[in-house]
Parts: structure tokens; sequence; C-alpha cells
């Protein structure tokens, strides 16, 4: 059974850090594919603050997501400069440059090793290890991102990010600060990622570069893509349906290796038949 | 007397084009005044300079006394001006009601922090400010269309839709870029009746118009624009009986 929770709960993490891309690339229209490495300077901070400092599980999750916004809102902002395609690229390197410091700075990071040995959740003297006892985290996290997801899409601030997208020069026209509306936007996407970031890395007990490199950014990008954009319900019936199709390869009697070069080719596959013959995703609206 | 709008000396070079050339122009208050001109004459960049969205090289623009110099586009709509565009800019995967909703200043939850923490609040006010759009599309006469989108709407309800979003930002000083273009018919004749009701309602327009049948029966003042110089300002019977302007309007050729 435990394979089963182990899915859900890196499936649920995954929903948090797809409606931070979601966000972003599907409701604002900023091309970030640099998401994981927003997600990765969660992880990395909250591995570093379980394993050398005494802040607990409860405070390093805020923190991770604090300093995630800065960084979000940091990152974001060239896209208030250069638009469109122009930012992907600008995103791309951000995304280069996360994880060449990442597996460079060893120090900090561990390098290239990664940092094993962080310390599981524990709240009210109780610790999370194993996976359905975790499931209660990644949910509880998980459903706020939702709900908060949620009401966004709901209240006015979702309807001037859609507009954002449609026409920047016309929103400004309408006495609307684009600038405001990017940097929430950027700094709500910020505090997904890093959240899932810490829950991550404490779920795995281990953080290591490659799961925040462009790999990861573009499997996010997937995700968001094959359930569909702009929507609450893509959003989390995209990461479930990824991170499925691993198990079932793994069913099928495959070398490992074989195994993990097949899933790239997969992924890559999906974005090129989705993109061509079906926009929306599953469950989205065009891209 | 100072202008409710003063255009005072605007040049605005682009690379060596010309585009304003100190051009100067007062409009008052309460009137139609429609600008016109051959294409080319700078009529959209005078927009453009007047709403932020351009910075003129030298030049002045006052609005009922306060300087708008150096100010953004959303600042200015703050001061009470809006504008259209002459290739709309509406926001076509949304509904007509949600553009006008985008047009309207100060909503509760329109930052993620109200939106998250005070969902009741911000549900509550956005209700009451749903019905307020709808109010405003019927005074443009699209209430019946309110929850189409924006792209299944015919381009005459478009244009409608164009202004009843500017309408919402609650400004009093309306800059118009060509409402009536590709209008015909019945369309044609609706926004013409809309624009005469808005000045009846006591607001200022400024309208850039080709077509000088329209400007004949809606502009209480016409001013010439020609190579981003003011050629000419006076009433429209004035301005076309002009020789000289006609030459210019139509190249000669009638």
């Amino acid at each position: 059974m435990d394979f089963l929770y182990t899915y859900i709960v890196l499936a649920e993490i995954y929903v948090l850090l797809g409606l931070s891309t979601n966000l972003l690339v599907g409701i604002v229209g900023i091309f970030s594919v640099s998401q994981a490495a927003v997600f990765g300077v969660g992880a990395y901070i909250v591995a570093f603050l379980l394993m050398h400092t005494p802040v607990p599980f409860i405070a390093a999750i805020p923190i991770a997501a604090l300093l995630c916004i800065g960084l979000n809102i940091l990152v974001t902002l060239p896209s208030l400069r250069v638009s469109g395609d122009y930012f992907v690229v600008t995103s791309f390197g951000i995304q280069l440059l996360a994880t060449a410091v990442f597996t460079n700075w060893t120090g900090g990071t561990g390098g290239a090793n990664g940092l094993p040995g962080v310390p599981a959740p524990i709240i009210l003297g109780h610790e999370f290890i194993e996976p359905m006892e975790f499931m209660a985290l990644t949910s509880i996290g998980m459903g706020l991102g939702c709900l908060g997801f949620w009401l966004i899409m709901r209240a006015p601030f979702g309807a001037l990010l859609r507009a954002i997208r449609e026409d920047e020069l016309a929103v400004a026209a309408l006495g609307k600060s684009v600038l405001r509306a990017k940097v929430g936007a950027a700094a709500l996407a910020g505090a997904f990622a890093g959240s899932a970031g810490g829950l991550y890395a404490t779920f795995l007990s281990f953080v290591d570069p490659s799961s925040f490199d462009l790999d990861a950014s573009i499997f996010l990008l997937t995700m968001v893509v094959v359930g569909g954009a702009r929507t609450l319900a893509g959003s989390v019936l995209g990461p479930f349906v990824l991170l499925a199709l691993p198990q079932i390869l793994a069913l099928i009697d495959i070398p490992t290796s074989i195994a993990a070069a097949a899933r790239q080719l997969i992924y890559g596959l999906l974005l090129i038949v989705f993109m061509l013959f079906r926009p929306q995703g599953l469950l989205g609206e065009k891209l | 007397m100072s202008a409710y709008l003063q255009v005072t000396g605007l040049n605005k070079n682009f690379g060596g084009l010309q585009a304003l050339r100190d051009c100067s122009f007062g409009i008052a208050q309460g009137r139609i005044t429609c600008l016109v001109g051959p294409n080319g004459a700078g009529k959209t960049t005078i927009f453009n300079a007047i709403t932020g969205f351009l910075r003129p090289d030298t030049g002045h623009v006052e609005f009922q006394g306060a300087s708008l110099d150096g100010k953004t586009p959303q600042q200015i709509v703050r001061h009470g001006i809006a504008r259209t565009f002459q290739n709309l800019r509406l926001f076509a995967d949304l509904t007509a009601r949600a553009n006008v909703l985008a047009g309207m200043q100060d909503h509760v939850g329109e930052e993620p922090l109200t939106a998250i923490f005070r969902p009741f609040h911000t549900a509550r006010a956005l209700t009451a400010r749903r019905q307020v759009a709808l109010a405003v599309l019927d005074h443009v006469g699209l209430a019946d269309r309110a929850d189409a989108l924006v792209r299944n709407l015919s381009y005459g309800e478009q244009k409608l839709l164009c202004i009843a979003r500017i309408l919402a930002t609650g400004a009093e000083l309306l800059l118009l870029d060509e409402p009536t273009s590709g209008l015909s018919g019945a369309a044609l004749s609706d926004v013409m009746a809309l624009l005469r009701r808005l000045q009846a309602e006591g607001k200022t327009l400024l309208v850039v118009e080709h077509n000088t049948r329209v400007v004949q029966q809606i502009a209480d003042d016409v001013l010439f624009l020609h190579q981003g110089h003011l050629m000419a300002q006076g009433s429209p019977q004035e301005i076309i009986a002009s020789p000289e302007l006609a030459e210019i309007y139509f190249g000669g050729a009638i």
C-alpha cells in the first residue's frame, strides 16, 4: 500500500507546484520555465533549516514560502520588460543559473551529491514518516493551495490576471497597474512552489539538483499542458496522470535504465501531441 | 479662460519622422470635439501623448488646471481621462460584462490578499459590482449581451462595448479613437446616438473621426490636424467649407 500512498503524496506535492506554474503560465501568460528552480530553493531552505537549526517544520515551511515569494517576484520581474517568447529565454537562463548553483555550491547544497538525511516533519511531537501519515500533510498543503487558487480565480484579481494575459496595454489604459498584479501573481506562485519544495524535501528526506533542473521545469509544463491550463481541475488532474506513467512503466518488466529514458520520451511526446491536438489539455482551456 | 483640456507645444520625433510638431489646442468642457486630418496627421499620437502611453519630447498637457506631464496611463485614468483604441483591444476571451468590470476602479479583491483572506467580503462586493456593470452595459444598449464572449459579439457591439468599458472607469473626458469606423446603418446611428447621450449627461468627448457626415452631425468643435500640427480649429461648417483643408484632406481629388 505504501506504493500507492507514495504516489499520492508526490502527486499532491506536484499539484501544489502545478498550481504555481498554471497561475503564471496559464493565467497571467508569463511563460516561465524556471518554476522548478523556485521549487528547489524551497526544498533546500527547509532541508537546511531542519538539519542545521532548531527551527521546527511548522515554521520552516512558511519561511521557505516567504523567501520563495521574494525570489519568484525577482525572477518574474523581467517579464515586465521582455514579454512572450523573449521571457522564455530569460527564464531559461534563470533555470540554468539555479541548476549551476545547486550543483556547485557544495557547502550549502551538498553539490551533485545532494543533502541526505533531511529529518521528517515533527508536529506536536508526532513524527510523520510513513507515506500514509505524510499524506495528511500533503493533502492539507494541496487543499490550501487549491482553495487559494479557487478564491483568486473567482475574485476580481483573477479577472485582472486573465485580462493581462490578453492585453497588457488595454489593462493599463483602464487605470490598472500591470506591475502590481504581476507581482501579486508571482508572490502567490512563489509561496506555492516554496511550500511544495519543503514538503518534497522532508518526504524524500533527500534533496539533489536533479529534481530541480530544466527537465523538472519542463515536466511541470507538461503537467499543466496535459491536465489543462487555467483551471483548478486541470491543475489537479495533470500531476496525477503524469506521475502514474512511471508506475505503469514499472509494471512492465523492462530494465530501469531504459525505463528512465522511456519516461522522458513519453513526456516529450505527450507535450507535442497535446499542444498539436488538444491544446486545452484534459480539463482546461486553450493555452 | 483656461480650457478643460489644454495641450501646449507638443513635439514628438520618431527617429526623423516628426509625428507632432508644436501642436497646441484646448477643448471645452461638455462638448464633442472631433479631431480630423489625413492619415498620419498624428491623431492617435495625440491620444497616446494625452493618456500617458507616449512621452512627448517637449510640451505639456493640462487637465482641469492640473499638469499631466510624466504621468502614467494608470494615473491619468485616475484624473478622469480614459481612451479607446482604434483596434479595440477588448479582452476577447472574456464576457462583455467582464470587460466592463475590468474598467471599474477600486475593486474589492483585486489584489491577492483580500481575494484569499476576505473571500465573503470579496464575493459580496463583486455581486454588487456585477449589477453596476450590467447597468453600464444597459446604458450602451448591450444589457442582453452581458454574458456573451466578446469574440461572439458583432463588430458594432464590440465598438459599443469599448465605450462601455471606459465609461466604467468613471472618466469625465472620453477619448474615442474612430468609434464609428467600419460601421454603417443601424450600428452607426447607435454609436452616434450614444455619443450625443453621453454629452447630454455631461461627459466631454474628444473623437477621432474620418467620416465628414458624422463630424457634421455630432461635432461642436473641430480640430484639423496636418503633419502633426494644428492647422485649423472651428465649427464643423467652417472646417468643411474651407477649400484649403478639403484639398489637404482629400488630396485634391475633389
